[in-house]
């Protein structure tokens, strides 16, 4: 290939093709992380936004707080229960998708191609509609005059309304909700190339049902359990609307409390500190998962 | 008796599906496959060999009639509380573990000590001579390769009986004749009763100790390969395995009447009508071509096809019945038949036989 000037130029010409689009890609990808980490170590402006000079009291106050009157530092309990709230949800969310997902993308990926097609189209019907709107859905029927808590005080199964709607339990449900289709479809992607035959074979191999799914159905289909989680994962660490709306005011998230920053706050430097905490924690979590999830089937350990 | 036999079915009967759409795949098949043997179905497409395994293995379960593996009554149990392993025709080899792991799957699964399976897995891999591949994944290996994994796979445990659904039908007629050698070789070596399936005859013939012929749900003969091919007992068997010439006549004792034509001697079967009209048959390899006279039946060349090794030749009778003859081609190549020309056709005694079926 190298001996052929030809398909040289071809491969140049193919570079140059791309050029402006990984260009793009480069500014566009590492552009607003560098803005955030440049203004991570600046100074809050009076009326939002940065005064141009270094200090790195953003960072202090990721997780300490220093008392105004007398300059004190303790830990910023607040700071800390908001990220502990956010891991917390985001992977009672990823854990919970994946046990109502699995079966769901087991069941589609076994059915015959036209019910098949149709399964699938019903569970891409909710993108069709904003965000916004189907949380306010979920609000609707969990809130105490809603229909779950009309519904439950009709049939007299409860005398008080249950308190659902601003709780973290609002919050997980709705992220599960919104997130689930995220876990389906690579899953369903995966079950799809499953070979059944190495089912029957796992049973003639005097497996258990129960062993043939962890040690047969479950390694093979890795791959999309990865990848269902990560993309369920990390939208539900960094959520807004979700906790905003079923969460109220109190049970924030981190990117409740980053927006907080950015407006009320302004603390634009303290916002684009916990931005990139929240970039770190992500990527730390996706090593550690990763690492965790590919190395974890040795037979014999 | 019962402890001759490793697997028996009793009038088995397996209907898929219900109502209009019902499909009858195994139509009361009654079998004893004796232990250590290498027990051959045979049949075409479509006959139920799959589904006789199945209810062996216990994917399926009859629906009338029994299993009984070794004298026991298995008729419900689940395949793996089964002392029965199979051979996938797509082989099912576990793409995430390796050629090791897949081996030592099953005995895992039963929950040996890690050191037996150790032990058995490296006896396997021996035995099946990929000691080199122990590490490699199911994807980093041929077809051959898979194939003797999928085999040492469903050996390890040790089971009662080996199932072989079609195992060589995915390889190449090269490796598929090494596989043969090698499948014979491994039986023989364990010990271990395999039931084998294919719809290749010679496959059959070659390896088996008995074949069992299927068509269209039913068991038609069990035998030894060479009663199977010598002692067809109908004119499927006779046609399905090798080739068969088949005449009409009427029987009258040792004789076969062609018509007003010639008179043969032909041996009866068992259960072949007495007197009366019947059928036989008689293999082209059987007929023997006598030129410029002499004893035999009168028959004239209609045509002669050169094959190498062999030649065959398509002679009618007096009475117009086409036969086909094959002969072992002289060295000059040329057998001397040309159409039209008048020959004598004999054969030995014994070769002719009437088949237990009314013409
Ligand atoms: N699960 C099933 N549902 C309905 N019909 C079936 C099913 N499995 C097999 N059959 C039918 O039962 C009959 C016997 O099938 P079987 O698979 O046992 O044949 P086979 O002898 O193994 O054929 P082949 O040589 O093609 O593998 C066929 O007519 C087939 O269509
Ligand atoms: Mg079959």
């Amino acid at each position: 290939m190298s001996g052929d000037p030809q398909q040289a130029a071809a491969a140049r010409r193919g570079w140059l093709l791309s050029a402006p689009a990984l260009l793009l890609l480069a500014v566009g990808a590492t552009g607003p992380l560098a803005i955030m980490l440049v203004y991570s170590f600046l100074e809050p402006g009076d009326y939002g936004n940065v005064e141009w000079a270094l200090s790195f009291e953003a960072w202090f106050n990721v997780i300490l707080n220093r008392d105004i009157f007398d300059g004190t530092l303790s830990f910023a309990d607040a700071h800390l229960s908001i990220f502990w709230r956010s891991a917390k949800l985001a992977l009672l969310t990823t854990l919970f998708a994946f046990v109502v997902g699995f079966p769901t993308a087991w069941f589609i990926a076994t059915r015959n191609a036209g019910a098949r097609t149709a399964l699938l189209f019903l569970i891409t019907i909710p993108f069709w509609t904003n965000l916004l709107i189907r949380t306010f859905a979920i609000n609707q029927i969990i809130r105490n005059e809603g229909f779950l808590n009309t519904f439950l005080l009709w049939i007299g199964a409860i005398d008080q309304p249950i308190v659902m709607l601003y709780t973290d339990f609002a919050v997980f449900l709705g992220m599960t909700y919104v997130y689930l289709p995220l876990m389906v479809l690579p899953l369903f992607a995966a079950i799809d190339r499953f070979d059944m035959a190495l089912l029957q074979a796992g049973y003639d191999l005097y497996a258990s049902r129960w062993q043939i799914l962890r040690h047969v159905i479950v390694p093979v289909v890795k791959p999309g359990i990865i990848a269902g989680s990560i993309l369920v994962f990390i939208p539900a660490l960094g959520a807004y609307v979700t906790p905003r709306i079923l969460g109220g005011g109190r049970n924030m998230m981190i990117g409740n409390f980053i927006e907080l920053q950015f407006g009320q706050g302004r603390n634009w430097p303290l916002g684009a500190a916990l931005s990139v905490v929240l970039l770190v924690l992500v990527s730390a979590a996706l090593i550690v998962y990763t690492r965790f999830a590919t190395g974890g089937d040795k037979p014999h350990g | 008796m019962s402890d001759e036999n490793a697997v028996e079915a009793r009038a088995a009967r397996k209907i898929y599906g219900q109502g209009a759409g019902a499909v009858t795949a195994l139509d009361g098949v009654s079998l004893l496959i004796r232990k250590g043997e290498f027990f051959t179905l045979l049949g075409p497409s479509g006959c139920g060999k799959t589904t006789l395994l199945k209810l062996i293995a216990g994917f399926e379960s009859p629906t009338e009639g029994q299993i009984l593996l070794d004298g026991t009554d298995i008729t419900y149990d689940p395949p793996n509380r089964r002392p029965v392993n199979t051979v996938f025709q797509s082989y099912a080899l576990f793409p995430h573990l390796t050629v090791a792991d897949n081996i030592g799957f099953g005995l895992r699964m039963q929950g040996r000590p890690k050191r037996e399976v150790a032990d058995t897995v490296a006896r396997m891999l021996a035995l099946v001579r990929l000691e080199a591949m122990a590490d490699r994944k199911p994807g980093q290996l041929s077809g051959g390769q898979q194939q003797r994994v999928a085999l040492a796979r469903a050996l390890a445990p040790s089971p009662k009986v080996l199932l072989l659904d079609e195992p060589l039908s995915a390889l190449d007629l090269q490796l598929r004749k090494e596989m043969q050698v090698e499948l014979k070789r491994l039986q023989v070596e364990t010990g271990i009763t395999f039931v084998f399936v294919t719809h290749d005859q010679e496959e059959a013939l070659t390896m088996s100790d008995r074949i069992g012929v299927m068509q269209a749900g039913r068991l038609l003969q069990v035998g030894d390969p060479r009663a199977i091919y010598t002692r067809p007992a109908n004119r499927f068997v006779a046609s399905f395995i090798g080739e068969s010439n088949f005449l009409t006549g009427t029987r009258d004792g040792d004789t076969l009447a062609l018509g007003a034509g010639p008179r043969l001697t032909a041996t009866a079967m068992d259960g072949a009508p007495a007197s009366g009209p019947v059928t036989a048959a008689i293999r082209p390899e059987q007929v023997r071509i006598v030129q410029g006279g002499g004893e035999g039946i009168p028959a004239t060349v209609v045509r002669s096809v050169y094959f190498g090794t062999d030649t065959h030749a398509v002679v009618a009778l007096t009475d117009g019945t086409e036969i086909t003859v094959r002969m072992q081609s002289p060295a000059s190549g040329d057998a001397g038949l040309a159409p039209g020309q008048e020959v004598r056709l004999t054969f030995e005694p014994g070769a002719l036989i009437v088949l237990p079926e009314v013409a």
